[in-house]
C-alpha cells in the first residue's frame, strides 16, 4: 500500500530517528545522554517556551470552544445564521501568515501623541487611555503591574489571534453536533418544564459532550503545535517563543539539532496522553 | 383534572394551512384519539396543544384556562413522543425524574412517585439503565412512565405505538385503554393508524387537510359516515366505491354501475329521491358483501339481502386470514373487495356469485363527498351533536 | 355551559403586547451575535480597506478613516505587488504546490480508506488505529529526519518534495475521516454491487467515490486550506526563493519590510483570495462532509 509508505518515511521514520538524535551532540556525531532533556527543562529560554505552551493549551482551547459553543447555540435560533456564522468562519481560511498582517495591523502602535494607525491602540487613545506596544509589553495595560510567567501582554494578544482564527473551526463541528441532536428531546425537555437555560445545561451540554471532547482534543493539539502564528508575529522575540519556534531556531539558527530533537519529543510526550484517549474514544465509538 | 377546548384554531406554515379552524371540545377523562392520514394536520394540532408550536389564530383552553400564550412547561400536560425522545445521558430513573426534579420536587417524593409509576409500568428492574440498553417495547413504557409521574391535567401521545412491531402494538394498545382507565385523566392520542384509534378511544375525531372530517364514537363514524374520505379511512380492508347512477326501473329504482346493477332498499328512497338519474357514489364495505354459498345470520331472513340480485363477479386473487377470506373481485371493469366466510371454495379464475347487503349501503354526493342520509339518520346525526355539546367540562 | 363561562375570557391570539414582549426578550440575543459577528469580520475588513488605500494614508491614518472626504483609493498596491516583488511568481508556486498537495493524498487516503472500510485482512483494524495515532505527531518533530533523508536523496528544495511532504501529513487526517465516512455507507449496497459481479475497483469507482463527494470536498477544502496556508513545510523543504510560495513570500515581506503596510496588506488579500472562494464554493459540503465523517452520533 502506497499510503504506509508514505506515512512510514513521514511519520514513523521520523518519530524514530528524531528520539534517537535528541540523545546526540549537536551534529549527531557524539552520544550525550541526557543533556538535551537538561537544557530543555532548566535553561530559562527553554521554560519560557513551555510556560507559554501551557498558557496557549488553557487559554486558547478553552476560549475557542467556549466561544464557537456559545456562537452555535445562538446562532441557530436565528435567520440569518449562515451569515453569522461565516462571519466567523471566515477567518480559518486564512493562512496564519495573512492573518498575523492583519493583526499586526490591529494591534499597531505608535508613541503618544503621533496618530494611531492600529484600531485598538486608537480606540483606546479615543477614551484618553495611553497606547500600548501590545505585541511587546509586559506589564498589565493600562497599570504598573507586571505579571510572572507567560502571563505577559504579548502572550494574550497572540492567543488572541489564535481564538480569531479558531473559534470558527469549533463554531462548525459544535454546531453539526447540536444539529445532531434529535428536537424532540428538546420539546420534550420543555414539556418536562425546562426552562432554555437548564435545557443547555441539562440536556444540550451532556449529550454534546463527545463532540465538545472531539474539538478540544483537537484544539489542544493546535495549541501544542503552534508555530506558524507565533513566528509571523513576532518570531518569538520579547519572551513569546514556544516549543515549536524555539525549535525551529535551535535548528536553523543554532544548528543544534540535538536540542531540537529534545524539544520535540518533549512535545510529543506531551501529545501521547491526548493521543491515547483519542484512541480509547475512537475504539469505544467503533464499538458502538 | 380538565378537558380541553380548541376554537376556531388555525395554524399556517407559510401559506400552507396546517390546521384550520379546528374546534373540538374533549370532556374530562376522554379518551380522544386524532386520526388522519399523513400531513393532516393531527399532529400540528397536538404540538399546538402541547405549546410547542404557536397558534395564528383562535383560542386553546385547558380546563377554563386560556393557554394561547403558557408556555409549554406551565400547561400541566404531558407528552408522550413517537420516538420516545428519552435522554440518551440518562438513565430511566434519571429520564422519569427529570421534569418533577426541575419542579423543585423533594427528594423522597419524586422517589415515591417514580417508583410507582415504574410499578405500574412493570419497569421497576430497568429503572438504573440507560436507554439505549432498552428494547423499543421497554424505551416506549419509560416514555410514559415519564409522562405519568408528572401528574398532568392531559395526556398527549403523539404515534406513540408507530415504532412497535405488529404483535407488541396489539398488547400494548389494551395496555394504554387499561392504563388511561387507572389514571382517569384527558388523553389526547394522535395516530395514522385507524384500528388503533377504533380500539381505544372513547371518541375519535377524523381529520384531513387541516380540517375536522367528523367528529364521534368509534361505532358511529364505522356506520354513520358524514363523508365519503371518513368512509374510506375508517375501516379495514377499506369500504369499496362505485360510480353508479341512480335509475328507476320495473322493480323500483336502483343504483346502475353498468356491468351490473343493485336496488335501492326502501328506505333510501326518498333520500336519493334527489339524484334520480344522476351519478352518486356508492360505497360498500366488504364485510357487508357475502358469499352466496355462505349467507351469514340474518342475512337469508332478511329479504333485501336475497332480494339484491346477486352479482357475477370474477376471483382474482384471495387472502386467507384465519377466520376469514378476503376476495379481490372484478365485475366488467369494477374491481372490489369483500370479506367472507372461510369456508367458501372460491379460487382464482373463478366466477362466483356474491350478494350486497344494501340494508348496510352507504351513498355520497359525488361533488362534495358529503354522506346522502336518510331522514332516520340525519336525526340520528343531530341528536349526538346535541349530546356532544350538552356535555359540560367540569372547571 | 362552557362557552358562556369562557366568553370573557377570549382575546385574540397574538395580541400586540404579547408579541411585543417576545420580540424584546430576542434582542440580547440579536445583539449578542451582530457584535460578535462584527467583531470577527473587523480586522479583515481592516486589512481589504487598507489594500486599496495609498501608501502615505496607511502610515499615517486608521483605515477607518479612508471613508472621509477626501476618498483616496488605489490599485497601486496590487499592481506594485503582483511586480515587484515576486509575488505572481509565488502566486503560482502556491498552485503548483497547493494542487498536486490536494490531490494526491486525497486520492492515496481514499484508496487506503476504502481497504480499511470494505476489505478484510490481517491486523486492519490495530493498523487502522495505528494511522490515526499519527494524528497527533507534530509536524516539526519530523523535520529534521526527513530534511536529511530529502537531501541524501538530492531531493530537498524541489516541488516533488513539498508534494510528497504534504501527502505525508495530510494522510492520517484524510484516512481518518473517509473510512469513518465509507464505512457509515450502506453495508447492502456493496453487497449487492458484489453479487452483480462488481470487483473491488468497480465498486471504489462506480460506488463509494460518488457516494462520498461530501466528505471528500470537505476533506479537500481542508488539505487545499492547509497546504495553501502553511509556511513551516514550505520554509523548510523549499529553501529556493524561486519557489516560495505565497506564504514564504509574505512571510519575507514582513520581516524585511516591516513597515511598508500598503504592500503587506495587498499581498495579504491576494493570499486570502483563493482560499475564501473555494471555501464558499464548497461550503455546502462542509458541514455535511464533518458532520458524516468525525462526529459520529
Amino acid at each position: 500500500m502506497p499510503a504506509f509508505l508514505f506515512v512510514t518515511v513521514f511519520l514513523i521514520y521520523p518519530v524514530i530517528d528524531t528520539l534517537r538524535i535528541s540523545f546526540f551532540n549537536r551534529n549527531s556525531t557524539e552520544f550525550i545522554g541526557l543533556d538535551n532533556y537538561e537544557y530543555v527543562f532548566t535553561n530559562s529560554t527553554a521554560q519560557s517556551a513551555l510556560l507559554n505552551n501551557v498558557l496557549w493549551l488553557v487559554l486558547f482551547t478553552v476560549l475557542a470552544v467556549g466561544l464557537g459553543l456559545l456562537f452555535a447555540v445562538l446562532s441557530g435560533r436565528v435567520r440569518y445564521e449562515a451569515m453569522a456564522k461565516a462571519a466567523v468562519f471566515i477567518p480559518m481560511a486564512i493562512s496564519f501568515v495573512a492573518a498575523a498582517v492583519i493583526w499586526r495591523f490591529m494591534y499597531a502602535y505608535a508613541p503618544e501623541g503621533f496618530t494611531q494607525i492600529g484600531l485598538i491602540n486608537a480606540a483606546g487613545t479615543g477614551v484618553g487611555l495611553e497606547p500600548i506596544a501590545w505585541l511587546v509589553e509586559h506589564p498589565l495595560p493600562y497599570t504598573d503591574v507586571t505579571l510572572p510567567g507567560p502571563l505577559h501582554t504579548n502572550n494574550f494578544a497572540l492567543v488572541a489571534v489564535g481564538v480569531w482564527m479558531w473559534t470558527g473551526f469549533a463554531m462548525v463541528i459544535l454546531s453539526a453536533g447540536l444539529k445532531g441532536i434529535s428536537t424532540d428531546i428538546l420539546e420534550a425537555a420543555r414539556v418536562d418544564g425546562a426552562g432554555e437555560w437548564q435545557i443547555f445545561r441539562r440536556i444540550i451540554l451532556p449529550v454534546l459532550s463527545p463532540t465538545i471532547a472531539v474539538v478540544a482534543t483537537t484544539l489542544v493539539i493546535q495549541a501544542l503545535k503552534k508555530f506558524d502564528m507565533v513566528w509571523v508575529m513576532t518570531a518569538g522575540n520579547f519572551e513569546t517563543d514556544v516549543v515549536a519556534t524555539l525549535m525551529f531556531k535551535q535548528m536553523f539558527n543554532f544548528s543544534d539539532f540535538g536540542r531540537a530533537a529534545a524539544l520535540a519529543v518533549v512535545l510529543l510526550a506531551a501529545i501521547l496522553p491526548i493521543m491515547l484517549i483519542s484512541i480509547r474514544r475512537f475504539r469505544a465509538q467503533e464499538e458502538t | 383534572m380538565a378537558g380541553v377546548r380548541f376554537k376556531n384554531v388555525t395554524k399556517r406554515y407559510g401559506k400552507v394551512l396546517a390546521v384550520n379552524g379546528f374546534s373540538l371540545d374533549i370532556a374530562d377523562k376522554e379518551f380522544l384519539v386524532l386520526v388522519g392520514p399523513s400531513g393532516s394536520g393531527k399532529s400540528t394540532a397536538l404540538r399546538l396543544l402541547a405549546g410547542l408550536e404557536e397558534i395564528n389564530e383562535g383560542n386553546i383552553y385547558i380546563g377554563d384556562r386560556l393557554i394561547n400564550n403558557v408556555p409549554a412547561k406551565d400547561r400541566g400536560i404531558a407528552m408522550v413522543f413517537q420516538s420516545y425522545a428519552l435522554y440518551p445521558h440518562m438513565t430511566v430513573f434519571q429520564n422519569m425524574a427529570f421534569g418533577l426534579s426541575l419542579r423543585k420536587t423533594p427528594k423522597d417524593e419524586i422517589k415515591t412517585r417514580v417508583e410507582k409509576a415504574a410499578d405500574i409500568l412493570d419497569i421497576t428492574e430497568l429503572l438504573k439503565r440507560k436507554p439505549r440498553q432498552l428494547s423499543g417495547g421497554q424505551r416506549q413504557r419509560v416514555a410514559l412512565g415519564r409522562a405519568i409521574v408528572r401528574k398532568p391535567d392531559v395526556f398527549l401521545l403523539d404515534e406513540p405505538l408507530s415504532n412497535l412491531d405488529a404483535k407488541l402494538r396489539v398488547q400494548t394498545r389494551a395496555g394504554l385503554s387499561k392504563l388511561h382507565q387507572r389514571l382517569g385523566t384527558t388523553f389526547v392520542y394522535v395516530t395514522h393508524d385507524q384500528v388503533e384509534a377504533m380500539t381505544m378511544a372513547t371518541r375519535i375525531a377524523v381529520m384531513d387537510q387541516g380540517i375536522i372530517q367528523q367528529v364521534g364514537k368509534p361505532q358511529e363514524l364505522y356506520n354513520r359516515p358524514d363523508n365519503a374520505f371518513v368512509a374510506g379511512f375508517i375501516g379495514s380492508p377499506a369500504m369499496n366505491f362505485f360510480e353508479a347512477s341512480v335509475t328507476n326501473g320495473p322493480q323500483g329504482m336502483k343504483l346502475d354501475m353498468d356491468t351490473f346493477s343493485v336496488p335501492v332498499p326502501k328506505d333510501r328512497l326518498s333520500a336519493l329521491n334527489p339524484f334520480l338519474k344522476k351519478k352518486i357514489t356508492f360505497g360498500m364495505r366488504p364485510e357487508h358483501i357475502h358469499n352466496r354459498e355462505f349467507l351469514p345470520p340474518g342475512c337469508e331472513a332478511d329479504g333485501d339481502c336475497i332480494t339484491a340480485s346477486p352479482v357475477k363477479a370474477k376471483v382474482e386473487v384471495t387472502e386467507l386470514m384465519g377466520n376469514e377470506i378476503f376476495l379481490h373481485l372484478v365485475a366488467g371493469d369494477k374491481s372490489f373487495l369483500a370479506r367472507v366466510d372461510p369456508r367458501t371454495s372460491a379460487k382464482p379464475g373463478q366466477d362466483i356469485e356474491v350478494v350486497f347487503n344494501m340494508d348496510n349501503m352507504h351513498a355520497f354526493d359525488p361533488e362534495t363527498g358529503q354522506a346522502i342520509h336518510t331522514q332516520k339518520e340525519k336525526g340520528q346525526g343531530e341528536g349526538k351533536e346535541k349530546v356532544e355539546k350538552s356535555i359540560d367540562l367540569p372547571s | 355551559m362552557m362557552a358562556r363561562k369562557l366568553e370573557p375570557l377570549l382575546s385574540p391570539a397574538d395580541g400586540f403586547l404579547p408579541r411585543l414582549r417576545k420580540i424584546l426578550s430576542r434582542w440580547p440575543l440579536h445583539v449578542i451575535l451582530i457584535v460578535t459577528a462584527l467583531l470577527w469580520m473587523t480586522p479583515s475588513i481592516g486589512l481589504l480597506i487598507s489594500s486599496f488605500r495609498p501608501a502615505t494614508d496607511i502610515a499615517s491614518s486608521g483605515w477607518w478613516t479612508a471613508f472621509q472626504t477626501p476618498f483616496e483609493f488605489t490599485l497601486d498596491n496590487y499592481s506594485d505587488v503582483l511586480s515587484q516583488n515576486r509575488m505572481g511568481q509565488s502566486f503560482l508556486n502556491s498552485l503548483i504546490i497547493t494542487i498536486p498537495g490536494t490531490v494526491v493524498p486525497i486520492m492515496v487516503a481514499a484508496f487506503a480508506a476504502y481497504a480499511f472500510a470494505w476489505m478484510r485482512f490481517p491486523g486492519r483494524n490495530a493498523l487502522f488505529i495505528f494511522v490515526v495515532a499519527l494524528l497527533v505527531v507534530p509536524v516539526q518533530m519530523t523535520l529534521i529526519p526527513v530534511l536529511r533523508l530529502l537531501t541524501d536523496l538530492n531531493m530537498a528544495g524541489t516541488f516533488p518534495a513539498i508534494w510528497l511532504a504534504h501527502t505525508g501529513y495530510g494522510l492520517p487526517f484524510a484516512i481518518f475521516l473517509l473510512r469513518n465516512f465509507f464505512g457509515a455507507l450502506p453495508k447492502e449496497l456493496m453487497e449487492s454491487a458484489r453479487l452483480d459481479g462488481a470487483s473491488n475497483m468497480r465498486i471504489f469507482f462506480r460506488l463509494v467515490l460518488p457516494l462520498s463527494v461530501p466528505a471528500i470536498a470537505s476533506l479537500a477544502i481542508f488539505q487545499f486550506l492547509w497546504v495553501w496556508n502553511d509556511l513551516l513545510v514550505a520554509m523548510i523543504y523549499l529553501q529556493n526563493p524561486e519557489l516560495a510560495p505565497m506564504t514564504l513570500t509574505i512571510n519575507n515581506l514582513v520581516s524585511s519590510f516591516g513597515t511598508e503596510w500598503q504592500l503587506l496588506t495587498a499581498a495579504a488579500f491576494i493570499s486570502m483570495a483563493l482560499p475564501l472562494v473555494v471555501f464558499f464554493a464548497l461550503q455546502r459540503y462542509f458541514v455535511e462532509g464533518i458532520l458524516a465523517g468525525s462526529v459520529k452520533g
